[in-house]
């Protein structure tokens, strides 16, 4: 190798960060969470992220922030109409569940293993499961 | 020879589909009021109701995504919740319109107040959403509901004078005797009774529901470009018949019973039978077609698992939500408002909403991200645009001229 083709090389940037890089708003917010099996779970309705501290100044060249859990719950109208959610009414699914992002974010479990789908759960198990038919197939 | 059973079944049920109470009564009043001149509008209108459902089906074919999941994730929570709660209110408004249309049949056949009906034509819209398969819901329907071929029939039956209905079909304008803003107010009504959003929620829904993929987008455009058609041109076939038997007698349609006078005059009780089983079809097709796509777009939004596919536990916010829009229609209904009223106003406040839904579709179509490269072609794109301008003056203009005409008095 000669010094020519090492100047063509682009320079690995060592601020360049290990996982994937996206673009929150472009391609996680708003997009459809679906579980292992295809079932809808939630919509993303907002990212917690690592790395930045909240009104903080960002110094050029930091490490770039990663995406610690996708936020739903109260977090939708608090995006809508602004204000804060106390911490306790947090509704979240940690990242490390994620097992794919494209047009829909998949996850590598099952929608009922998670907090965020304790409405869904309860709304099923109180109301929709006790009409009858409600747990079977449509004919 | 299966495979032809199912282009035969998709094109009649498109047919039997097409038609619901909106078309019913606003056809039926602007034939007793204008003859066949605004028959224009319904080719406008279903031209345009091909163009876009055919769009919406193959966003939800190739994407796999329904037309509301892409509408919040391409306009935002905000917009996209401006958007959910106006198309959620109208389509309110269209349940209460068809599950009074439903009563309203059930009352031609059997003389009893619709207002006991009504509990009874809410029950059985639910019970179908509950327990029956989607496909078997859309046929059952869509195939009782060609009965109201017999519209058509009677129009032939009538004898009436062909050079002078297609006189009025061919001369467009307001008649003499009725001010210009009536005329346009039935325009903009009609147009907004043709291209019902709902449909678009419905058809992208319905792919979905189906498991479509790009393979049977072919077939779905044969029953779209053949089926919508035919059903309009049996909405002209109730203008029509209204035209020759209401027009000359200036008899006003305030009831379903002027609707299907003509009928029975044509064909006496016999096609009198046939025209309350097809209104009874199409009315209680519609009813289930509006409370799922209410279930739909509010499932597609939040993001709730949905389908019909789906046992109802396993789609339970869906499932409730939709029980919540019938009962909420049932309570209009008991407070005794006139189902056609609510008719009327629910196909303008249609046309308002129209860009609402197919604005966001035309961009989606183009979007690659979701249609790789099927996304759409020029000459799809130039038609879309120009009907998204038709659209947008028939939005504009719905508020103005009701206000203006008085709701068309």
């Amino acid at each position: 190798m000669n010094d020519e083709t090492v100047q063509r090389m682009p320079q690995p940037d060592p601020r360049a960060p290990r996982g994937r890089v996206l673009d929150a708003h472009l391609h996680l917010l708003d997009r459809q969470v679906l579980d292992r099996d295809g079932t809808p779970v939630t919509t993303v309705d907002d990212v917690e992220l690592d790395g930045i501290e909240l009104g903080a100044r960002i110094e050029p060249g930091s490490p770039a922030p990663t995406v610690a859990a996708i936020l739903t719950g109260p977090q939708l109208p608090m995006r809508i109409f602004g204000g804060h959610a106390p911490a306790r009414r947090r509704v979240a699914i940690p990242w490390k569940l994620v097992a794919s992002v494209g047009t829909t974010v998949r996850l590598g479990v099952g929608a009922d293993s998670l907090d965020a789908s304790w409405v869904e759960r309860w709304v099923s198990g109180h109301i929709i499961g006790r009409i009858p038919g409600g747990r079977h197939d449509p004919e | 020879m299966k495979k032809l059973f199912a282009v035969a079944l998709g094109i009649l049920t498109a047919i039997g589909g097409f038609v619901d109470i909106g078309d019913l009564v606003t056809n039926a009043v602007v034939g007793s009021r204008f003859g066949l001149g605004l028959a224009w509008v319904v080719l406008v209108g279903v031209v345009g109701i091909c163009v876009y459902a055919q769009m919406s089906g193959r966003v939800a074919a190739v994407s796999g995504r329904a037309t509301f999941e892409i509408i919040r994730e391409r306009l935002g929570p905000r917009a996209g919740l401006a958007n959910l709660a106006a198309s959620f209110l109208i389509n309110l408004l269209t349940v209460t319109a068809e599950i009074g249309g439903v009563a309203l049949a059930l009352q031609l056949a059997t003389s009893v107040d619709p207002l006991l009906w009504v509990p009874v034509a809410a029950f059985g819209v639910w019970i179908v959403i509950w327990r029956a398969r989607f496909e078997l819901l859309e046929n059952v329907t869509g195939l009782l509901g060609l009965t109201l071929i017999v519209f058509a029939v009677a129009l032939f039956m009538l004898s009436p004078d062909w050079g002078r209905l297609a006189g009025q079909a061919l001369q467009p304008g307001p008649p003499a005797d009725e001010p210009v803003a009536t005329y346009w107010f039935y325009a903009v009504a009609l147009f907004g009774a043709a291209m019902t959003p709902y449909e678009v929620f419905f058809f992208s829904s319905g792919a979905i529901e189906e498991k479509w993929t790009e393979k049977d987008l072919a077939k779905s455009r044969l029953n779209v470009l053949v089926g919508f058609p035919l059903g309009g041109i049996l909405s002209i076939a109730i203008a029509g018949c209204a035209a020759v038997v209401l027009l000359p007698a200036s008899i006003d349609v305030t009831s379903l019973s002027q609707v299907v006078l003509p009928v029975a005059e044509a064909g006496g009780k016999v096609a009198l039978s046939f025209a309350i089983v097809g209104i009874l079809a199409a009315t209680f097709g519609a009813a289930l077609e509006t409370t799922l796509s209410s279930g739909y777009t509010l499932a597609q939004y939040f993001g709730w698992s949905w389908g019909k596919f789906r046992k109802p536990a396993k789609a339970a916010r869906f499932h409730l939500a939709m029980i919540i829009v019938v009962l909420i229609a049932v309570a209009i209904l008991a407070t005794g408002v006139d189902p056609i009223l609510v008719t009327e106003y629910s196909v303008v406040f249609s046309a308002v909403a129209l860009p609402l839904t197919y604005l966001p579709i035309l961009i989606i179509a183009n979007d690659r991200e979701y249609m790789g490269d099927k996304v759409n072609g020029r000459g799809m794109n130039l038609v879309g645009t120009i009907y998204l301008v038709i659209i947008l003056v028939a939005a504009t203009a719905a508020i103005p001229l009701l206000i203006v005409t008085g709701a068309g008095a």
